[in-house]
């Protein structure tokens, strides 16, 4: 493996970096877009940046993005998944907010597992959504279109449809991404994945409190539920807010994460 | 689009449970304010706020004009501050918000109104000139307790600040220079500083320096400001549901420890800053005695 690639918006992917197996296509995450196919002049993929970050490529599931710097600024790319908030609903669709001042995107009514017209959630103004970017549309006045369900099976894979009770907080992008990545991949590693250890560690530590639930977006939100937390509950839903927002103003080493649970879990006064 | 984002369902539920607990989001305490910060720049009144994740700029500028007709002892002071998109992205250029008003509505009551900086010291001459000072407010970032961060800023401003000597020589008004002549403090009568306090579940549960967070789920909230001898000289509830009127009594000692505790961070800025200008600043230059 080579080094790793810093990219600027702009900036061609080289090819070496892509992943080499040609048997499944190659998936492009956020930060990247494609430009141009395979042609008479150039003879491989033009893909490159929209946004500044490290390049990350997964060989496994020939899937290459762009792994963001820590800011604000959410652009919607098909397939990421999203926290988004019940703005208001019309016939045929919910109108969510994924960041506030945007525009909103939309929700098919009947875009939720096994929901028909009469067996659809009722949401209201106010309810939370994890849901999949479908689309985003092209060029001026394009809506992007969001979904609960994975439209080849029907099913909502990976937790998708309302998040109901819990509580939510706002990171940077740059850390949604990570824990994105950190909660996908598995495989015990020493330093955790994308150099975060804080949910394995928080994980272990609330196991008897009743463990968490916990709902990643990519526009920098995360929905945490305790809800078999009994009296720890709300204590404990607190104390891993403080941790990921702390995490995400001070960028801690792994054992620094680990020492931050630890403190944070006292201060808190939660056993664990 | 220039809206604040409400608040989910279940973010509103959980801040309103979780202070029935008695826990706050940042795991403070129901009476403690966020790490205050405040830092000085290069020039005089020129003065940086961070409260929490909360900053603003305060730019204090003074300039002679002519008094007020029906005031002719009195010389001018104004406070401006506008919620610029710099400080929000809820917020939009040139447009005024209601957070805007209130804010500044409050400032100039707490400050201005209470006689915080004596006016009548800043009269050059009779119905003629005077020093017209102006305090600018600038919102950086903004996560709720917009006017207690403000507050502080203007007073530490004030404090801070240094006017340039101006004198009357046979009915002429000359002013020096700041490289002439060594410039004057203002005169400050007292330091007033204002605690905001929000309320949740019909006034059981009361916090002060609420979050963007907090500030969207209370019930209403009551402004009180006091100076460091306890003198009230502004109190405040102007909308939401009421509030019983012990919470004022009760609370106005915690809003005094807290205007004690917040003053007590600035004269600790003011010294540190005015000890870094001692060394090789106007005034080891202009001083008669060396050090032989």
């Amino acid at each position: 493996m080579a080094s790793p690639l810093i990219l600027l918006p702009g900036d061609e992917v080289p090819s070496e970096y892509l992943p080499s197996s040609n048997s499944a296509p190659l998936r492009l995450g956020a930060g990247l877009r494609l430009l141009s196919q395979p042609s008479a002049i150039s003879p491989s993929h033009v893909i490159s940046a929209t946004q500044p970050g490290l390049l990350s490529t997964d060989n496994k599931r020939n899937a290459v993005s762009i792994l963001s710097t820590p800011n604000r600024r959410y652009v919607p790319t098909p397939g990421d998944l999203v926290i988004a908030q019940i703005h208001h609903s019309s016939p045929d669709y919910f109108h969510c907010m994924i960041t506030p001042q945007a525009p909103q995107a939309l929700l098919g009514q009947l875009s939720f597992e096994g929901a028909t017209k009469k067996t659809r959630p009722m949401l209201k103004q106010g309810d939370l959504v994890y849901a999949r970017v479908l689309s985003t549309g092209l060029g001026a006045g394009a809506e992007v279109e969001l979904t609960c369900v994975n439209p080849a099976t029907g099913r909502a894979d990976g937790g998708l449809g309302p998040l109901t009770g819990g509580m939510v907080f706002d990171v940077s992008t740059g850390l949604a991404a990570r824990l994105i990545k950190a909660s996908s991949s598995s495989g015990e590693q020493q330093d955790g994945v994308a150099g975060l250890v804080v949910l394995d560690e928080l994980g272990k530590k609330l196991e008897k409190a009743g463990g968490f639930e916990i709902a990643v977006g990519r526009n920098g939100k995360v929905w945490v539920d305790c809800a078999n937390g009994g009296d720890y509950a709300v204590k404990a839903t607190v104390a891993i807010g403080r941790c990921l927002s702390t995490i995400d103003e001070h960028e801690l080493s792994s054992t620094d994460q680990r020492k931050l649970v630890t403190r944070i879990l006292r201060d808190m006064k939660i056993e664990s | 689009m220039n809206k604040e984002a409400p608040l989910s369902i279940a973010e509103r539920d959980f801040i309103l449970n979780a202070l029935r607990e008695d826990v706050r989001l940042d795991g403070r305490q129901a009476d403690q304010f966020r790490p205050l910060n405040v830092s000085f720049g290069e020039e005089y009144g020129h003065v940086k706020v961070q409260l929490g994740k909360t900053s603003l700029i305060v730019r204090i500028s003074s300039e002679v004009t002519k008094p007020h007709d029906d005031r002719p002892f009195d010389g001018i002071f104004t406070i401006a501050l506008e919620l610029t998109a710099m400080g929000s992205p809820a917020w939009e250029n040139g447009r005024q918000g209601d957070l805007e008003t209130y804010v500044s509505n409050v400032l100039d009551r707490v400050i201005r109104h209470s006689n915080a900086l004596d006016t009548e010291s800043l009269c050059v001459l009779k119905g003629v000139s005077c020093w017209n000072v102006r305090a600018d407010v600038h919102i950086t970032d903004y996560d709720g307790n917009l006017i207690d961060a403000a507050c502080i800023g203007v007073m530490a401003g004030l404090q801070h600040f240094r006017r340039p000597d101006a004198v009357v020589k046979d009915g002429q008004v000359i002013v020096y220079g700041v490289d002439e002549r060594v410039p004057v403090a203002l005169n400050i009568t007292h330091k007033p500083l204002s605690v905001t306090f929000h309320t949740f579940d019909e006034g059981k549960r009361v916090i002060v320096d609420a979050t963007r967070k907090e500030e969207q789920a209370s019930e209403a909230d009551v402004v009180m400001g006091l100076n460091n001898a306890g003198d009230v000289c502004y109190l405040s509830k102007f909308s939401g549901s009421p509030v019983s009127a012990m919470v004022f009594v009760n609370k106005s000692s915690v809003a005094l420890e807290k205007v004690k505790e917040i003053n007590g961070i600035i004269d600790k800025a003011l010294q540190a800053d005015l000890a870094k200008r001692a060394k090789g600043g106007l005034m080891e230059e202009s001083r008669a005695t060396n050090d032989r």
